[in-house]
């Protein structure tokens, strides 16, 4: 049965002149692709190494290069038919490594796959599976590109991709139709050559295009720092974050030669689908461009020719782009980086950005409101002081303690937790987390109000702090540690989730829709907890952008400080499709978000849906209660 | 006791603070006892007008470089007041002007000024503000020569016995030299009058949603007009185009610290308190008794706008006639 | 042009005051302290002067070892060097005395400026630098929003500063330096502290003098007995009635009790 199979045909006899000629051009090949990778590899290594970099434990690089490399997860699951369609290029690539090392070893004499003997034969077929689903993706994916055009691939269209993508057909087409020849016909040899030339011409443009990416992105998704957008420690006296070349370090300059301008950042960014001058691609590509032109160790501002400051500003770290980025690239670190640039050397000049700073370099809060304010909400409501013997220690934040919205959120919190008897008090000494001004880029306030809260919870004797704020939760958990141990602290959705049994069940089918705040879902992986809470409410629904792909409210990375964005804003984007659902509750789960959807949905006019935080849906199902 | 009380002229009268300080002088000492000093190039008016209380006597110092104001001038004219007089206390009002040259006479006696004074208690006993107002410090004359005092405006309210017989005036006319006055201060002059500058208001009456349409403006523009005061509102006002951005206050907008901030309609969202949380008095008229604006008003008016507006227009008319 | 700007360090605006057991003064002990905000204001003033003019910024300051923090924080923000007054009395000190103290280690630099904020947030005495232009013998004016340089001959210059009057009135004022001015809040946009001027002010100079050594009288002319918590609490009044009777209230209210009309 077997032998009514075609066999690839493999041409057995090559000339002196033809081995030459081979030789010959396989070294040109291979001087083509080194004469630019060099040069690329030159300039990352000479960068500045990363502070705060270990290559251990590599566990997670294992894991993490497995699943987003080898399993192309990522890709996949973000973009299912073009990921697809990628994916069987990838393995197709995979697969073909031992077909063209035996390729070129064949007019050598030195062959190792016998296209006649059983294994040989075995991994063709093999190989020739991979090839078919390769050159039906590569044809997918040039009818993407070249005919359906989305936005985010870019308005000009790439010749380069047109030219790999027909580099890549042929090496496929070269290689199935060996199989329908007899390699004593002189159609074998020529489909020899013609698969070696495709692949010889292959190699050099590698390094020349973004196709770089088939070498380097493997390298990236192993080193990436890890954690979702950490943002690393400075190192030295003069480390003040990404103001030149010279402080550009390794990993950074690695992410931008990596970048195959796929564009997915740029499609899910909430800034640049709202008319902002920010592009998370562009800035990735920005860097490649200033690292071609100025090289890692130049004085020249990188904020300038290729970047501008403008953009960087107009981040709210929401973190889409590096959930998004295949390559691994880490954006928020990136753009926190040239932010640090900015501020640490007093070059961002900004009236907003100044004001929250002044606020909080003289005051406790980031709304600039006297601490007596908070005091009296204490007092008015009769809250418990943290002592030291309670379990948790209530965080009110800027939110809960002064925002007339926050602080219902906070009271609703207090009598689920009263309901449940669990116990609890707040701080009287509590000051901004520093969230707005980490995100900002200001390390020298950063540093003051994490070492001066540490040190009052230290003194409060607190291990375990709830928080209605993911802002809070992130900022505390991780960022603090850049300066000390803090204690534990959980976000009230994970509390509620894990109290959700003994919560009353509302009987009400009202549809709520959940938004997915970017600090909780991609910075914290919580998605099925506040869910759970909404759940006990009503029905849930969800937007058609939910969980990891949830779009931000616009809040983060201390914009909710800056006063008026340009352009739509990303509050009313996203607060258009929560209404869109139908539903009648909105839920909430971060005062930001509730913030900014305040103003928002009232702006859809009468009609919308109302909001609520998680915590006022869990209330509402305590008996007694009637106040929403 | 003898006691000098500065008295200070505004707008061709004898200022409120000025009677004030007065009236808080008399908790040093009997009305026979206190002598009322005006000051100037030219003071037969003020002097008259003081001469209809009861003091002991006035005491006009005059002097053709004593117009305009200078530090240098009051300072040196008052020293030599000082010197012939030998009070035992020296009362001002705590103006602008006081704060300026009351400092420097004090220290030129070797004595320090109890400035901002909001009590006086046997001793004499002088309560001034700390801390922003948290606090109260009480202090006392220490030194060996006059004491200064100066008193915070609205602190003592202005009661003062009118003179029976004719008060004595006197005149002292100081020794003065132009190569005295080192400074050249110029004519007065309002802020800039023709942009809007919310933030440098007195009174603004502030608008939000509750208005509901744009034909509804000239509502609250009467009563911002009655009051003297400038209009502004809340981001949504702005969002529609019905003011321009430049009149909104709040996080994004304007940041404001008038006497008076009238909020009318307004819920009181954080971004819009940020802007005007730093307001003297906060007056907020809403339907809703829940409004947060409330929380951070003084005196509050629940009810419809609608109907709010026009009877305040109107009683605001009224009083101001 | 050389310029001095008098700062002080005050409890930070936030920080939760307790009278101590004396009466007399606030706990001091977990106290965070910050720059006076008018004084702030002076710094940038200077600052902004030195940039259009040149010259040299010296921040000055009097109060205990902790002052030096705030000190570094103006070196920080630009100023080129400081002078810290070591005092630990400074509290028992009235404005007469603080003021000696700051003349006497300003006479031996002669400034062509100097500026203070117009009064502490602590004390809020509002006098120190108008006494000092005085001890010093130097015209002053008080309430200034912004400075300007009108004319240079030498190193005598004519400067020419506007004053802020009561309720929204300006005026200009010109006066000769050597002068003082003190410094309204809000004349100018403050600049936020940064990580490279905290870096880079570990390098600049600050010279020490100690009080004692500077030979003036601590005697105060005016002593603080006590200190005591204020009886008012902020409420909100509910006006009630019809519109006409609220109203009528309303107006009745802001005349006589805030007294805003
Ligand atoms: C990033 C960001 C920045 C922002 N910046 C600003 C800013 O700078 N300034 C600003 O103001 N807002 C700002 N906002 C918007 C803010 O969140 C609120 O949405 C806005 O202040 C609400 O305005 P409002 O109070 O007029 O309207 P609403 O909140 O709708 O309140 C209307 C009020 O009018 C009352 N009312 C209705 N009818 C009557 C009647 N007949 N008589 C009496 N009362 C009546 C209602 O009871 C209600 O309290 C910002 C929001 C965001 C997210
Ligand atoms: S973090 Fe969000 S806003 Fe910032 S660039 Fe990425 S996607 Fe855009
Ligand atoms: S940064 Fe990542 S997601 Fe964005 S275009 Fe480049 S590869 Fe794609």
């Amino acid at each position: 049965m077997i032998f009514a199979l075609p066999t690839l045909a493999e041409p057995r006899h090559f000339s002196l002149a033809e081995k030459l000629l081979f030789l010959a051009l396989a070294a040109a090949s291979v001087w083509g692709f080194w004469r630019r990778f060099g040069v690329v590899l030159e300039k990352i290594l000479e960068a500045k190494k990363d502070a705060g970099f270990h290559l251990f434990p590599i566990g997670r690089r294992g894991r993490e290069f497995l699943w987003e490399v080898m399993c192309q997860a990522k890709v996949i699951r973000q973009r299912p038919l073009p990921g697809l369609a990628h994916a069987f290029v990838f393995w197709a690539f995979c697969a073909f490594a031992l077909v063209t090392l035996n390729h070129c070893a064949t007019i050598l004499g030195i062959g190792f796959l016998d296209p006649d003997g059983f294994a040989g034969r075995c991994y063709f077929y093999f190989a020739a599976v991979f090839a078919l689903a390769c050159a039906v993706g590569i044809l997918g994916l040039f009818v993407r590109r070249f005919l359906a055009r989305p936005r985010w691939l870019g308005e000009k269209l790439s010749w380069e991709s047109g030219l790999i993508a027909l580099l890549i057909f042929a090496l496929m087409a070269t290689y199935l139709a060996a199989f329908f020849v007899s390699d004593k016909n002189p159609a074998a040899k020529a489909l020899w050559w013609a698969h070696t030339l495709t692949l010889l011409a292959f190699l050099p443009v590698i390094p020349h295009t973004k196709h770089l990416h088939l070498v380097l992105s493997p390298v990236t998704v192993f080193l990436s720092r890890g954690g979702f957008s950490r943002i690393p420690p400075l190192s030295g006296d003069e480390d003040f974050g990404l103001v030149a070349g010279k402080d550009l370090t390794q990993l950074v300059s690695l992410q931008a030669y990596s970048c195959v301008e796929c564009g997915r950042c740029t499609e899910h960014c909430p800034a640049n689908n709202t008319g902002k001058r920010l592009n998370p691609k562009q800035i990735v590509l920005g860097l490649r461009g200033y690292l071609n032109e100025f090289g890692p160790s130049s004085d020249e501002p990188l904020l300038g020719k290729y970047n501008s400051q403008q953009a960087v500003f107009e981040c709210t770290t929401c973190g889409a782009c590096e959930f998004q980025c295949p390559v691994g690239i880490e954006h928020v670190p990136i753009l926190v980086g040239l932010r640090r640039g900015a501020v640490n050397t007093g070059a961002w000049d900004d009236p907003h950005g100044a004001k929250l700073f002044l606020a909080l370099e003289r005051g406790s809060n980031a709304l600039g409101f006297p601490l007596a304010e908070r005091d009296r909400f204490i007092e008015k409501n009769a809250l418990p002081l943290y002592d030291g013997t309670q379990e948790y220690c209530l965080w009110l934040g800027c939110m809960g303690g002064y925002d007339p919205k926050g602080r219902e959120i906070i009271l609703s919190l207090v009598r689920v937790m009263q309901h449940l008897g669990v116990t609890f008090g707040v701080l009287r000494k509590e000051k901004c987390t520093g969230d707005p001004v980490r995100r900002l880029g200001n390390d020298l306030l950063f540093q003051q109000l994490a070492e001066s809260n540490m040190e009052a919870l230290k003194q409060s004797k607190t291990k375990k702090i709830i928080s209605i704020c993911p802002h809070c939760v992130r900022t505390i958990q991780e960022d603090w540690k850049e300066y000390g141990t803090p204690p534990e602290i959980e976000h009230h959705s994970e509390f509620l989730a894990r109290y959700a049994d003994r919560l009353p069940q509302q009987q009400s089918r009202e549809k709520i829709v959940f938004h997915d705040p970017c600090y909780l879902g991609r910075y914290r992986n919580v998605y099925d907890e506040p869910r759970a809470v909404v759940s006990l409410a009503g029905k849930l629904v969800e937007a058609p952008r939910h969980r990891e792909r949830s779009f931000c409210c616009g809040a983060g990375g201390g914009l909710a400080f800056l006063g008026e964005e340009t352009g739509e804003r990303v509050s009313h984007n996203r607060a258009a499709e929560l209404a869109s659902t139908g539903a009648s509750i909105v839920g909430a789960a971060c005062p930001f978000c509730n913030t900014m959807f305040r103003d928002a949905l009232a702006a859809q006019g009468a009609g919308a849906p109302q909001l609520l935080d998680i915590a006022q849906l869990a209330a509402r199902t305590l008996p007694q209660d009637n106040s929403t | 006791m003898r006691v000098l009380v500065i008295l200070e002229e505004r707008g061709g009268h004898i200022s409120r603070t000025s009677w004030e300080a007065a009236t808080a002088a008399l908790r040093l000492a009997p009305m026979q006892e206190i002598t009322a000093v005006v000051i100037g190039a030219q003071t037969e008016l003020p002097a008259a007008e003081a001469a209809a209380k009861a003091f002991g006597k006035v005491i006009r110092v005059e002097h053709p470089l004593l117009a305009p104001y200078t530090s240098d001038g009051y300072c040196a004219a008052l020293h030599q007041l000082i010197q012939q007089e030998g009070p035992t206390q020296v009362v001002f009002p705590h103006t602008y002007q006081v704060r300026d040259y009351a400092p420097a006479l004090a220290c030129r006696s070797g004595q320090a000024l109890i400035g901002d004074v909001i009590e006086i208690a046997d001793g004499p006993v002088f309560t001034r503000q700390l801390m922003q107002g948290r606090l109260n410090g009480s202090y006392r004359h220490a030194g060996n020569g006059p004491c200064f005092v100066s008193v915070q405006a609205g602190a003592f309210r202005a009661e003062l016995p009118d003179a029976a017989a004719a008060t004595p005036i006197e005149t002292f006319t100081p020794a003065i030299d132009a190569a005295q006055i080192r400074t050249r201060p110029g004519e007065p002059f309002r802020g800039s009058a023709q942009t809007v500058d919310l933030g440098s208001a007195q009174w603004i009456v502030s608008v939000g949603r509750g208005i509901r349409e744009a034909e509804n403006l000239p509502l609250v523009q009467e009563l911002a007009t009655a009051l003297g005061a400038e209009l502004a509102a809340s981001r949504p006002i702005c969002d529609n185009g019905w003011l321009p951005m430049e009149r909104q206050v709040g996080s994004s907008g304007q940041s404001v610290a008038p006497r008076l901030y009238l909020a009318v309609g307004i819920s009181g969202a954080i971004q819009h308190l940020v802007g005007m949380k730093g307001s003297q008095c906060i007056v907020a008229i809403n339907k809703d008794p829940d409004a947060p604006i409330f929380e951070v008003a003084d005196y509050g008016i629940v009810g419809d706008l609608f109907e709010v507006v026009p009877a305040l227009t109107e009683a605001v008319k009224a009083a101001k006639q | 042009m050389k310029i001095i700007v008098a700062i002080k360090q005050v409890p930070e605006r936030d920080a939760q005051v307790h009278i101590d057991s004396s009466g007399q003064w606030i706990e001091e002990a977990n106290l965070q302290y910050a720059m006076n905000e008018p004084d702030a204001y002076a710094l940038e003033e200077a600052l902004q002067l030195k940039e259009k003019a040149g010259g040299e910024v010296i921040v000055i300051s009097t109060g205990p070892e902790r002052v030096s923090q705030t000190i570094r924080e103006a070196l920080a923000k630009g100023a080129d060097r400081a002078i810290h007054v070591v005092c630990d009395d400074l509290a028992a000190r009235d404005a007469l005395g603080v003021a000696r103290l700051l003349a006497a280690a300003i006479q031996p630099e002669s400034p062509d400026l100097l500026l203070t904020g117009l009064q502490s947030e602590d004390l809020g005495l509002g006098q120190t630098g108008v006494i000092v232009a005085e001890l010093l013998g130097l015209p002053h004016a008080s309430l200034i929003l912004q400075v300007e340089i009108i004319a240079k001959e030498g190193s005598k210059a004519q400067i020419k500063a506007r004053r802020e009057l009561e309720e929204g009135w300006f005026q200009s004022i010109e006066l000769p330096s050597p002068a003082v001015l003190t410094i309204q809040s809000g004349g100018n946009k403050l600049r936020y502290a940064t990580l490279m001027g905290i870096k880079r002010a570990k390098t600049k100079e600050v010279r020490t003098v100690h009080a004692a050594d500077l030979g003036v009288s601590a005697a105060p002319a005016v002593a603080l007995e006590a200190i005591t918590l204020p009886k008012k609490q902020k409420s909100t009044q509910i006006l009630n009635g019809s519109a006409e009777e609220a109203a009528a209230a309303l107006v009745e209210k802001l005349k006589f009790e805030a007294r805003v009309l």
